[in-house]
């Protein structure tokens, strides 16, 4: 017999309690690790390589506002601006789906590649998508989605603007932060709806991401005093002032993780709390035989760690599994994009999952040390 | 016989305190025990033999007054050392033979080894001799609720005896146990005594178990009387 072989037989004499144990960690952490993964999937805006290079010009009033055409020129000659592109939001459904899993941006197609320069697409597909004023650029995540296939076509009815699009999709790309995205030509979105003059944003490149800052000034200073002032910022902060959408049902998520925490800390170190004491008159009798008493904490705090460390485990690892393996995408309906359990955060869950076997341990360590044996011996006497 | 007392136990007092009074358990008990005796403590409940058999084993501290095994004083010894002395030189026997019910007889009876630094391989002999001197060697891999009473409490003599301790010390042994159960166990402790010249302190209120004993002292009110 080892002391690890004791420890073991210790853990698992009351076989239903530990798997009952064992069980409501793994639960716990399992749902613990999926809100935080939630959270980051609702706080933390994607990010790929190019977007530090990206700057986003909006209305100064709203983003529903649109802006002029007649920036462009202007925007072009700003020091420190490589690409800039229109960028129209066009909110059309699919089929006859209520809300479609994909947006819909109309760009001008030879600008765009020079602003996301990241996307991996064929370079035929791309000149063919520029020379079809009706074509279309979609993202590889929609094309198996759908089923879809170049040469298709794609039909999306308007709900923010009073047309549909009939569109050939000419290319796909891929390798972008979210590859479910269509791009189509803004010229056809002009065409529809007779307005030529307007745009929903520019998208800009800049040189380098240290020049941003500088650039972003020199845009808003451009406009102001115009009719059309604009909000020049980085993609990271246009994509944070939709986050901040979520700030109360961050709050609220943040609140259950911590009652899930609280509550699973109580349920650990109440059962640890039975079954040492149940064995009151056994450790006093190791104590009588010699063990010390570091050594009976070690004895009870590598029990109550091994199954918070198993519970959280089968939790963590669960849902790593889990969500890894479910296609969350398709069932939220595009809501949840990736919902990836990242290293981060099982570490986090990890972590709690010690401190429960430790701290749950203190507590009948305690008991243990201030007890005599000739007390310990009385209790069940 | 060895004259010089393997126990010696001096002037010793312990005083529970319960609320405002004060409990006198053990009131300035001297006595020597010599080595290879086998010593019963009898009394009335309450009497302080428990107390004393307590003291003696370092299980327990006394208010005043030294207890010195083979010349070390137990009383002054910390916890962490007293714990390492119990270890390597007290048996112990208890009522209610207080085996860990999730190990075999053997694993029970290997569990002071542990502290020993002992390979697998020297443990595993020791426990063969340790079951084979109370005759369960063909229980080793039993659990206790597969022992009778008896059985059960020879694993637990077979523990004190695992690592040749200088002193057996046993708390009502038979209390729990049937007659012929009893006698055997009996047995065995007084075979300890005579045979292995151990040093045995018994603490029993049954005086056919007593007479198993090579010595009796009987205590009163927290004194011995005779």
């Amino acid at each position: 017999m080892t002391i690890l072989g004791f420890i073991r037989k210790n853990a698992l004499r009351n076989r239903r309690r530990a798997l009952l144990s064992v069980g409501s960690v793994a639960v716990s952490l399992f749902l613990l690790v999926t809100l935080m993964t939630l959270i980051r999937e609702l706080t933390i805006p994607p990010e790929d390589v190019g977007a530090s290079l990206r700057l986003v010009v909006r209305n100064k009033v709203s983003l529903a506002q649109p802006l002029p055409y007649k920036q462009l020129s202007l925007l072009d000659r700003i020091p420190g601006v490589v690409a800039v592109t229109p960028f129209t939001f066009f909110g059309g459904n699919y089929r006859d789906e209520k809300v479609t899993s994909f947006a819909q941006f109309a760009v001008d197609p030879v600008r765009f590649t020079n602003v996301f320069v990241e996307s991996r697409s064929s370079p035929g597909q791309i000149a063919a998508w520029i020379a079809n004023r009706t074509g279309c650029l979609v993202g590889m995540d929609t094309m198996r989605r759908y089923d879809m296939k170049v040469g298709d076509k794609l039909k999306l009815t308007g709900t923010f603007y009073p047309c549909d699009l009939e569109l050939k999709i000419e290319g796909t790309y891929q390798g972008s932060v979210d590859d479910r995205t269509v791009f189509f030509h803004h010229k056809y979105l002009d065409e529809l709806t007779g307005d030529p003059g307007s745009v929903g944003t520019w998208w800009i490149r800049v040189a380098a991401a240290d020049a941003s800052g500088d650039v972003v000034s020199a845009i808003n200073r451009t406009f102001q005093n115009t009719s059309a002032e604009v909000r020049a910022e980085s993609e990271r902060s246009f994509q944070m002032s939709f986050v901040s959408m979520w700030g109360n049902i961050q709050v609220l998520i943040e609140s259950i993780c911590s009652v899930v925490v609280f509550t699973l800390m109580l349920v650990t170190v109440s059962t640890m709390s039975m079954a040492i004491r149940e064995r009151f008159r056994e450790l006093a009798i190791l104590k009588a035989i010699g063990f010390r008493r570091r050594e009976i904490f070690t004895f009870i705090l590598a029990e109550s760690f091994g199954l918070a460390a198993l519970g959280g485990l089968i939790g963590i690892g669960g849902a790593a599994l889990f969500w890894g393996l479910l296609d969350v995408q398709k069932l939220s309906n595009g809501f949840l994009v990736y919902f990836e359990v990242v290293p981060r955060t099982m570490a986090r869950a990890a972590l709690v999952a010690a401190l429960l076997g430790v701290v749950s341990a203190i507590g009948p360590s305690l008991a243990v040390a201030r007890t005599s044996v000739v007390e310990g011996l009385k209790t069940l006497d | 016989m060895d004259t010089d007392p393997i126990v010696e136990v001096r002037g010793l007092t312990k005083i529970y305190r319960q609320g405002e009074t004060n409990i006198v358990a053990l009131n300035q008990v001297t006595v020597g025990i010599q080595p290879g005796e086998f010593v019963v403590l009898m009394g009335p409940s309450g009497s302080g033999k428990s107390t004393l058999l307590h003291l003696i084993a370092g299980i327990d501290r006394p208010t005043s007054g030294d207890v010195l095994v083979r010349g070390i004083n137990v009383a002054a010894l910390n916890e962490s050392r007293l714990a390492e002395w119990r270890n390597r030189n007290v048996g112990f026997v208890f009522q209610s033979f207080n085996l860990i019910p999730v190990l075999t007889a053997a694993e029970n009876v290997e569990l002071p080894l542990l502290l020993t630094g002992l390979n697998a391989k020297r443990r595993r002999e020791h426990v063969a001799a340790a079951l084979d001197l109370v005759g369960l060697t063909e229980r080793a891999r039993h659990l206790p609720r597969q022992l009778s009473g008896g059985q059960e409490q020879r694993v637990a003599i077979a523990r004190a005896l695992v690592t040749d301790p200088l002193l057996v010390v046993a708390d009502e042994p038979t209390g729990n146990l049937d007659a012929k159960s009893a006698h055997d166990v009996l047995g065995i402790l007084q075979s300890l005594s005579r045979e292995a010249g151990k040093t045995v302190i018994m603490v029993t209120h049954d005086p056919k178990a007593a007479a198993f004993g090579s010595r009796q002292l009987h205590l009163e009110k927290g004194e011995i009387v005779a």
